[in-house]
């Protein structure tokens, strides 16, 4: 169970370094030809931030011993990916159009990385308690 | 303990053979769901196109070489905008086998609210209207009315939202159900409306070559042949007596988006035949090295009274569990690679692609993940046949 809890560190670690890399990269929001922002850049942003809080949280995860802290900071890095989850489109409003970059790509790229992210790091909080379970 | 505890328990003891077996039946779900979900939705969309072009022909303005840019407009929403003279109508109508025409202005505009695009804006006459009226009647129960605007499902507008279209404010009457083609992109009003936005435009520098007044012309006419009237003659007496213009038969324009519907078709089953070819050979000699490396404990396990049917038993039961997790993972990495990202499979296709509904959906899912299972029990079931007619004390000697 204790390899299994790392590897989902390690995956939610890696799920934040893709988050934050994409958004800046393959999934950047819409580019403005008069170079303005508009709020899909925002929102972009603010997914960058949520990536690099996973990563950081997943990092912290790995590097913890004691199993209530690790399980503790997974779930911290739930609560992230569901910031993530509502950021593009809910919190933040996108461009109105459905082919343009930001719902395209960037939307449902940041949506599935963060669902990913809210189930292992789930995952990784539950192996912890059950194996305290087990040996309870 | 019991034949089936005991796959169960086998499956969680090497959690690496288990995730890579996993890892293979996934594929074949993937490739399986995954495909039937593109190919059928490039079928709706086909079949939603056919229904929404609703005309026999169409009738464009020749010398804007309209056929290919109406074609980006219809399949992809380009943006376009063409024109000839509103008598072009008058035209077609006293051509013989003509039932009905139905006119359309294009109007593209700057940019819309928020965003860099430009979005098509349609103009049409609801009172003799035959494409578009039917489909904004889906959502709206009256006309449209001035200055009043219906966006196709891809535009982000809510209903009684303002858009500004050239500085000009549209209210939002209504939001269009999905067809999946290019048609989703675009802003529908009727021809007041149109001709505001025409004058409005022109007021911001926005040239469009108009040759007279923009309350006289319009971009394209639909054209409904009468029963009994053969429409390729009807096509060519068009082409022959509208001035500037050219008729296009909309079953060739559907007949290329077939054939490229078909060419994608293929691809997709080549990818899924050859996924499946690779994946089973490897699930079977995965099974069957399996058993070999497990003959010592099978040899056990018939020497403690399992009989040879149970030992087959527990071999299909683990291979059917794991191909059936394998399937799960798959189907929910392929939702995870389709459903969302609907539009931008959509755009690099180029082709009509429209969702299909919820239940064709479970429908594909389920089918998926019993063909997985079946392919797992099925790779795995000459492993199990070997093992029960192994006698095991031959076995257990062998290793002593």
């Amino acid at each position: 169970m204790k390899k299994a809890s790392f590897a989902l560190c390690i995956a939610v670690i890696a799920l934040g370094l893709a988050l934050a890399a994409g958004v800046k990269t393959f999934l950047a929001p819409c580019v403005h030809e008069d170079g303005s922002f508009g709020a899909c850049h925002w929102a972009g942003q603010m997914l960058l931030g949520v990536g690099a809080l996973l990563a950081a949280l997943g990092l912290l995860a790995l590097i913890h011993r004691n199993q209530s802290v690790r399980a503790g900071l997974l779930l911290a890095a739930a609560a992230a990916s569901i910031l993530g989850l509502l950021t593009p489109g809910t919190l933040i409003s996108l461009c109105k159009m459905s082919a343009m970059r930001c719902r395209a790509i960037m939307q449902p790229a940041a949506m599935v990385l963060c669902a990913l992210a809210l189930l292992l790091s789930l995952a990784g909080a539950l192996a912890g308690r059950w194996k305290k379970m087990r040996c309870s | 303990m019991n034949a089936f505890s005991l796959p169960e328990k086998n499956l969680l003891r090497k959690p690496g053979r288990t995730a890579a077996l996993m890892l293979l039946t996934a594929f074949l779900a993937l490739s399986v769901f995954g495909g039937t979900v593109v190919v059928s939705s490039l079928q709706r969309g086909l079949g939603s196109l056919e229904s929404r072009l609703g005309a026999d022909i169409i009738v464009l303005p020749s010398s804007a070489q309209s056929k290919v840019s109406f074609e980006k407009l219809l399949l992809q929403g380009t943006t376009g905008a063409f024109y000839m003279d509103a008598s072009a109508l008058d035209s077609v109508l006293e051509v013989e086998g003509v039932e009905a025409a139905a006119p359309q202005t294009f109007l593209a505009s700057l940019k819309a609210d928020c965003c860099s695009v430009k979005i098509q804006v349609i103009g049409m006459d609801p009172q003799t209207d035959f494409v578009v009226q039917p489909w904004i009647a889906q959502s709206l129960s009256r006309e449209l009315g001035e200055m009043e605007v219906a966006v196709g499902c891809k535009v982000e507008a809510d209903v009684g939202e303002i858009i500004r279209i050239y500085d000009e404010r549209c209210r939002v009457a209504a939001r269009l159900a999905p067809t999946g083609t290019g048609l989703d992109t675009a802003v529908y009003c009727d021809m007041a409306t149109m001709r505001q936005l025409l004058r409005a435009a022109e007021a911001k520098g926005v040239t469009h070559k108009l040759t007279s007044d923009s309350g006289d012309m319009i971009s394209a006419v639909y054209v409904k042949v009468k029963d009994g009237y053969d429409v390729d003659r009807v096509n060519n007496l068009l082409n022959g007596h509208v001035r500037k213009a050219s008729a296009v038969r909309t079953r060739s324009m559907l007949t290329q988006v077939a054939d490229g519907l078909a060419g994608v078709s293929r691809t997709v089953a080549l990818l899924i035949a050859a996924v499946w070819a690779l994946s089973l050979v490897i699930l079977f000699i995965a099974f069957a090295m399996m058993v070999h490396e497990r003959r010592r404990e099978f040899a056990v396990l018939r020497l403690l009274g399992t009989s040879r049917r149970m030992l087959s038993r527990m071999v299909l039961w683990e291979a059917a569990l794991c191909s059936l997790l394998g399937a799960a993972l798959g189907l929910g990495l392929a939702a995870a690679l389709v459903f969302p990202f609907t539009t931008l499979i959509e755009m690099n296709l180029g082709l009509p692609y429209l969702a299909p509904s919820v239940g064709l959906v479970l429908r594909y899912a389920a089918l998926s993940l019993a063909v997985t299972v079946a392919a797992g029990a099925l790779a795995s079931a000459w492993a199990a046949w070997k093992l029960s007619r192994t006698d095991p004390g031959a076995t257990l000697r062998e290793g002593a």
